[in-house]
């Protein structure tokens, strides 16, 4: 998925690798939406959603000279920011009280029929669960990429999304509409 | 057989990938509730891709653009502090090569030009206090604007590096009092071009 195409993107990032701040500002512009949407899905508080979304930037500002510019500047940015988001989240994983694999046990709340909306059942998700649903559902990223990213097992992450599949199933008590 | 757990599900939709998926998809081909349990899945997964995206509560461009210029500041410092060290030894060189310990003798080329660096220091203190009087963080500005004025202030945060550095020397040999006042004239520049910036700026925009 390649939606975020910058105009110029060579310019911009020749001009940004420089330390020209309009460049930069163009690019923190150009990707501030798809940066903090990525970050706030996959931590649990705005706060944190922002402090990830500063660090990605320095890290974009700071190693664009690494930037080889064979993918998208968008498919590097998304990366950086994945994987500064996940660290925030293993940083905070004392706060994550279903945690991992040891988590998901269904209580008596789980088999009474909440309807959720989708919002609500995915911030419901334990931290690892929904950064897995969403880099793999939304993000189009590959077990092996996130079990790389998370340090685990690409078998991790598919246990890990079929189980979220199931609650989120669960408490949305989903119709089909076919 | 059984009905496909999720997990099948799952994998059916990344076909090719476990052994056993044939058999999987055969039973999935003749079962109403599996290809139910699938259109459910294929659902919540584009209900997923179609939820809005959270947007920042604030611009944090400055913030960000503020610590990066930080950051390079330090790394300037490092590179300006190699290149007084290297001053420093030179002069330290020339010193003994010359043999006279330079302390004798205060020219008058000397005194004028500490009167000059006098003067230039003098005229960056009122400059810088002209500008803090200005305020330049408290006003609204454009990003060209911003542009140019962190660009002269990364600079003048290298000048005084470097005029910090020079401060520590223990003597003050000829050469390194030319390299003073040179930083000096440098700064007295910078503060006169910041100025410019954001007076301009201020015209512009009718304040």
């Amino acid at each position: 998925m390649d939606v975020y195409r910058l105009a110029q993107e060579d310019t911009l990032v020749t001009q940004a690798r420089r330390g020209d701040p309009s460049a930069q500002e163009a690019i923190y512009r150009a990707f501030e939406t798809p940066v903090y949407g990525l970050a706030r899905r996959i931590c649990r508080t705005r706060e944190d959603a922002e402090d990830v979304m500063q660090e990605t930037f320095l890290e974009v500002f700071r190693s664009l000279a690494r930037f080889r510019g064979d993918g998208s500047l968008w498919g590097w940015v998304r990366r950086i920011t994945a994987s500064k988001a996940l660290m925030r989240l293993r940083r905070n994983k004392y706060r994550d009280a279903d945690d991992l694999d040891e988590g998901f046990v269904d209580g008596p709340r789980d088999r009474t029929v909440l309807r959720m909306d989708l919002e609500a059942a995915l911030e419901r998700l334990s931290e690892t669960a929904r950064a897995v649903v969403w880099l793999h559902d939304v993000e189009g990223y590959t077990h092996d990429e996130i079990g790389r990213m998370m340090d685990r097992t690409p078998s991790f992450s598919k246990s890990q999304l079929a189980r979220a599949h199931h609650r989120l199933r669960a408490w949305l008590g989903e119709e089909v509409a076919i | 057989m059984n009905h496909l757990t999720m997990e099948q599900l799952l994998e059916l939709r990344e076909p090719g990938r476990e052994p056993g998926a044939g058999a999987a998809y055969r039973h999935f081909e003749g079962c109403e509730q599996c290809r139910t349990e699938a259109d459910r899945l294929a659902q919540r997964v584009a209900r997923l891709k179609a939820l809005p995206s959270p947007r920042a509560s604030r611009n944090r461009f400055l913030e960000i653009r503020s610590r990066f210029a930080a950051e390079r500041r330090r790394r300037r410092f490092r590179a300006a502090t190699l290149a007084v060290l290297a001053l420093a030894a030179s002069v330290a060189l020339a010193v003994v090569l010359r043999g006279d310990g330079g302390a004798g003798d205060r020219t008058s080329a000397g005194a004028a030009a500490e009167a000059e660096l006098r003067e230039a220091m003098a005229r960056s203190r009122d400059m810088e206090a002209a500008l803090r009087a200005f305020d330049p963080d408290r006003r609204v500005i454009d990003g060209r604007t911003a542009s140019i004025a962190f660009r002269l202030e990364d600079q003048l945060g290298a000048v005084d590096r470097q005029l910090e550095m020079l401060g520590l020397m223990p003597s003050s040999p000829e050469p390194v009092d030319r390299e003073r006042l040179r930083l000096w004239r440098e700064r007295v520049g910078l503060l006169d071009a910041l100025m410019d910036v954001h007076l301009t700026r201020a015209k512009y925009a009718g304040m």
